[in-house]
């Protein structure tokens, strides 16, 4: 204990000073500091805190009494205020009357329906499962608001108490509707808090995450509570929103991007504390706008002082105490009977995919409407840039499959990849760097999961994320990693064993080859002893470490691994998307899809990363079917799949948590010459659905009770004491 | 003893349940007549927990009927029959470890009795639960949380009190203080069904008992002559 702190908060408060020391001296504006424009700034940093605190106050109480940590609480708001904005602005309803509608009907309306259709099914279900499927309705409410409300007309929502009245500060003024958002976030939190612990339908949400059957034998209604729980946060979310609309404009990212900020303030109160949390939302808006007034970071760090959120994420996730393992937790997936894949058949498979990939671009099959004979150079672009996704998606694979651990980040270390390699092979293009890009990619991963590694999953996808968010505003937009946008500079084309791999075909046969070098290695790799050993981290960490093996270790290799993959795969796709500044493209969202499309496909299956494939297979398929006209509805079901898609797989995720691969696969192996074992599981399971016929069996009727005995006594395996008497009845 | 014509409490008639397609209880019959302790014997995997299972609503029967006075309660949710009075503690611990003390006694109220009743009978039962009222159940001792289970039993006014391994890793000290609470309950009238592995602390208490092997109740009968069939059950030998 220092000062009566643990170690570990006392060391990360150690850090965070010197840290904040250090930025400040290097970065000190020089302005000068009087009483008033520091009564403003924090007057400024209050408000922008009560805003996240308001998100952090849905975040934890959906968590705690939900157990589910909502990634989509951001996106509810989104969508509260766009439906508020239809209401009020559009339709002309009073204020209240909208706001009413939204935050009292819709929102609640929203909740129970995910609680009933996807939440209630998701209790039993691993943690990759639940955090996927969040993450997806995430991304498809936002599908959906882009759909309804078309981003090409500008709308505003109004602030809901006016801006032009307020209290006289001097220099500025604090507006009413500010001072009564500061307000209401701060009720809201007390509010909560008093439900929380003080009323029994508070206690009683809580306890249904911790024990739903005892909550049960205690007369609680289990279902009817988290619905309760499902609604209240989905108000919240909703009433976040609508407040915040009027401050950042209606643009659905920048809005859902708020939750982020929320994430690091919810993880400050340790993802349960109400009040920690909204001193954690407070100190980041503080730390925001002070950093904004006093602190320069020249051009180069334009975007230095909004990576705070991140910052104060890793600093709680270093103080955060070490996660007690989970004992007597069973593993969620228990009809688990993996077959591991032979060298000789991953051979046969990676030879496939490279012979199809030579007969598709070389155009010697005819493949009807989508004739390849005739792939052009878009066609060849799109299968590049399909390609290039599949080989980004690949690199998940042994993390979320096999480890169960999640980043959110894959852009994030493909971007980096392409960076180094360009500052490795600057204007040659030289191939061979490819190899070291993994290997300095490799340590990035590893010190990116080292923080969080002995912590829960959820705290290491917290950290992939807001990795992700601290790479693209403080990385990528510098000058030296890339250079000023505008300049047009073009990634130089790979050359490999002499040869310049220029043109898109050579280039698709490159990609593919490697996609299955790639996949070939993770089959070996998965039937390694070193391959087990993160299912068996995946199964149960706490039987794992009892077998000598070092968890946390074994969770930092993997996404060191990975980070290796995706930086590899991100040279590729910067080399399809041609312009260096494509770089800065790598944005979180497309990096949800991605992890999303990977989950959907069946995670533990290398070749799920070619479901990759489909986002830029289907773009380009429509871009055919509009050149060839009159098939517009057929562009449009396109369409459809290529937005919602990812979405609507990973729901599939909660019927079928082991995605779509797997279901093919069963249905396909059978029809390998050598997989009789496929056979016969078939076999037996079409057997065990039906109930045998008493004939079958060689007898002509049921066995009486008596004959049971009988035949018990027979076969020595009589467990009655006094069968005749005791057997099928009671006397009291 | 009991007269014949009166309506069990609890009757349980030739049920068959079990989890998923595996059949644990093989047609059980079962009686608690009221204002009797029965205790319910049997070795690892008998399926007595199952049995409770069944009687309080978690488990539905594959066949076979629940009746709780004479009225058949299959497929009634767990939650109706705990408002309804059934009261089921189960094995292991039955607190919720991150709700601290008194948050576990508000959830007792759903039973129907107010939150200040609740606390008053439960802190004079046990004493010590009012010193860690403000603590959360998890950091309680072993035997604090089976106080704290067994406070719900004694604060609601159940119908029918089921106890699931009550002595499950107890120090026989706070075992027998337990059972003294159970013993106290008895006579005050209460309806109880004890589920124990082991049958020294519970026989004093009970009526009438039975002895479950292999999903059957093999044999009921009084305390006493159920002792001494005991140890051959236990060993498997007939």
């Amino acid at each position: 204990m220092i000062l009566g702190l643990r170690p570990p908060v006392a060391l990360a408060a150690l850090l965070a000073a010197m840290a904040a020391v250090v930025i400040a001296v290097f970065n000190w504006k020089g302005a000068p500091v009087t009483g008033q424009t520091f009564l403003v700034t924090t007057y400024i940093g209050l408000f922008l805190g009560a805003l996240w605190a308001m998100y952090a106050t849905g975040l934890v109480v959906v968590y705690t009494t939900t157990g589910v940590f909502n990634f989509a609480q951001g996106a509810i708001g989104v969508f509260a205020a766009f439906l508020y904005w239809e209401l009020h602005v559009n339709r002309g309803w009073h204020s209240i009357l909208a706001l009413f509608v939204v935050v009292g009907l819709f929102a609640p309306a929203l909740g129970v329906l995910l609680d009933v259709v996807i939440m209630r099914r998701l209790r039993t279900a691993s943690l990759v499962v639940q955090l996927m499927v969040t993450v997806a309705i995430m991304v498809l409410l936002l599908s959906v608001v882009g759909d309804i409300w078309e981003a090409d007309t500008p709308r505003r929502v109004p602030y809901l108490f006016g801006i032009e009245n307020g209290i006289d500060l001097g220099p500025s003024q604090l507006p009413w509707h500010r001072l009564i958002v500061f307000l209401v976030a701060v009720a809201i939190a007390v509010a909560m808090r008093y439900l929380l612990r003080r009323t029994r339908i508070g206690t009683a949400m809580r306890a249904v995450v911790d024990n739903r059957e005892l909550a049960a034998l205690n007369g609680a209604r289990p279902n009817a509570v988290s619905s309760t729980s499902w609604a209240l946060g989905s108000m919240l979310g909703a009433l976040g929103g609508i407040l915040i609309a009027p401050e950042l404009g209606l643009d659905p990212a920048t809005l859902n991007n708020v939750v982020i900020i929320a994430f690091a303030a919810a993880a400050f109160g340790a993802l349960r504390n109400l009040p920690m949390a909204v001193v954690g939302a407070m100190l980041i808006g503080l730390l925001r706008a002070h950093t904004g007034a006093w602190l320069d970071f020249g051009p180069d760090y334009r975007f230095a002082h909004l990576s705070i959120a991140p910052l104060i994420l890793l600093f709680v996730v270093i103080a955060l105490p070490q996660a007690r393992l989970e004992v007597g937790r069973l593993a969620h997936n228990l009809r688990r009977h993996e077959r591991f894949t032979k060298w000789w058949e991953g051979l046969i498979g990676c030879g496939v995919i490279i012979l199809a990939a030579v007969a598709l671009s070389g155009g010697w099959l005819d493949f009807g409407i989508w004739d390849p004979g005739a792939w052009g150079s878009r066609e060849l672009n799109s299968a590049n840039e399909a390609m290039a996704f599949a080989l980004i998606g690949l690199s998940l694979v042994p993390l979320i499959g096999w480890a169960g651990q999640i980043n959110f980040a894959p852009l994030a270390f493909a971007g980096f990849g392409a960076f180094v390699y360009l500052k490795l092979a600057g204007d040659t293009g030289d191939g061979y760097w490819i190899l070291l890009v993994g290997l300095l990619c490799a340590p990035l991963g590893a010190l990116v999961a080292l923080p969080a590694a002995r912590l829960r999953g959820l705290y290491l996808a917290l950290m992939t994320m807001a990795f992700a968010q601290a790479m693209s505003l403080i990385f990528f937009p510098h000058s030296w990693i890339l250079p000023t946008i505008g300049v047009g500079r073009q990634f130089p084309h790979i050359e490999l064993f002499g040869v310049t791999f220029d043109d898109r075909r050579g280039f698709f046969l490159l990609i593919v080859s490697v996609f299955a070098v790639f996949v070939y290695a993770l089959v070996l790799l998965r039937r390694s002893r070193y391959g087990r050993r993160w299912m068996a981290v995946n199964d149960s960490q706490a039987a794992s470490a009892t077998l000598g093996i070092p968890v946390v270790w074994t969770k930092v290799v993997v996404y060191a691994l990975s980070a290796a993959m995706a930086g590899i795969a991100g040279v590729f796709w910067a080399t399809v998307s041609g312009n260096v500044d494509s770089v800065q493209g790598f944005d979180l969202l497309i990096g949800f899809n991605i992890v999303l499309l990977v989950a959907a496909a069946g995670v533990s299956i290398p070749v799920a990363g070619i479901f990759l494939i489909f986002i830029p297979l289907f773009t380009g398929l429509g871009h055919r079917l509009e050149d060839t006209g009159n098939v517009d509805f057929l562009v449009t079901l396109l369409e459809i799949m290529t937005t919602y898609g990812p979405g609507l797989m990973v729901l599939g995720m909660v019927f079928n948590p082991r995605g779509a691969i797997f279901e093919m696969g069963r249905g396909f192996s059978p029809l390998l010459p050598w997989r009789s074992d496929a056979r016969a599981e078939i076999a037996a399971e079409n057997a065990q659905k039906r109930e045998p016929e008493i004939g079958e069996l060689g007898i002509e009727r049921p066995f009486t009770p008596e004959e049971v005995i009988a035949i018990d006594r027979r076969l020595g395996i009589l467990d009655d004491v006094v069968p005749k008497e005791g057997y099928g009845s009671a006397r009291s | 003893m009991i007269e014949a014509a009166a309506t069990p409490l609890l009757e349980l008639v030739g049920i068959r349940a079990g989890y998923g397609t595996i059949d644990v209880l093989h047609g059980v019959d079962l009686r608690v007549m009221p204002g009797t302790v029965c205790a319910l014997l049997g070795p690892n995997g008998a399926g007595k927990t199952t049995t409770l299972g069944v009687a309080s609503g978690q488990i539905r029967p594959h066949a076979g009927s629940v009746l709780l006075n004479g009225q058949e309660v299959n497929g009634v949710s767990p939650d109706r029959l705990a408002r309804a009075g059934v009261c089921l503690i189960p094995e292991g611990r039955g607190v919720f470890p991150n709700l601290t003390v008194a948050e576990n006694l508000r959830m007792c109220t759903y039973a129907g009795v107010s939150y200040q009743e609740v606390q008053e009978r439960a802190f004079a039962q046990f004493p010590r639960l009012r010193e860690r009222r403000s603590q959360t159940a998890g950091t309680l001792s072993g035997g604090e949380q089976q106080m704290l289970a067994m406070s719900r039993a004694m604060a609601t006014d159940p119908a029918l009190l089921m106890l699931d391994e009550l002595s499950m890793g107890l120090a026989p000290i706070i075992v027998e203080e337990l059972y003294e609470q159970v013993a106290a309950l008895a006579e005050a009238g209460l309806s109880i069904l004890i589920v124990e592995q082991f049958a020294q602390a519970v026989l004093g208490v009970a009526d009438e008992a039975a002895i479950m092997l292999h999903g059957r109740i093999q044999r009921t009968g009084a305390p006493e002559e159920i002792a001494e069939k005991l140890t051959a059950a236990y060993l498997g030998m007939s």
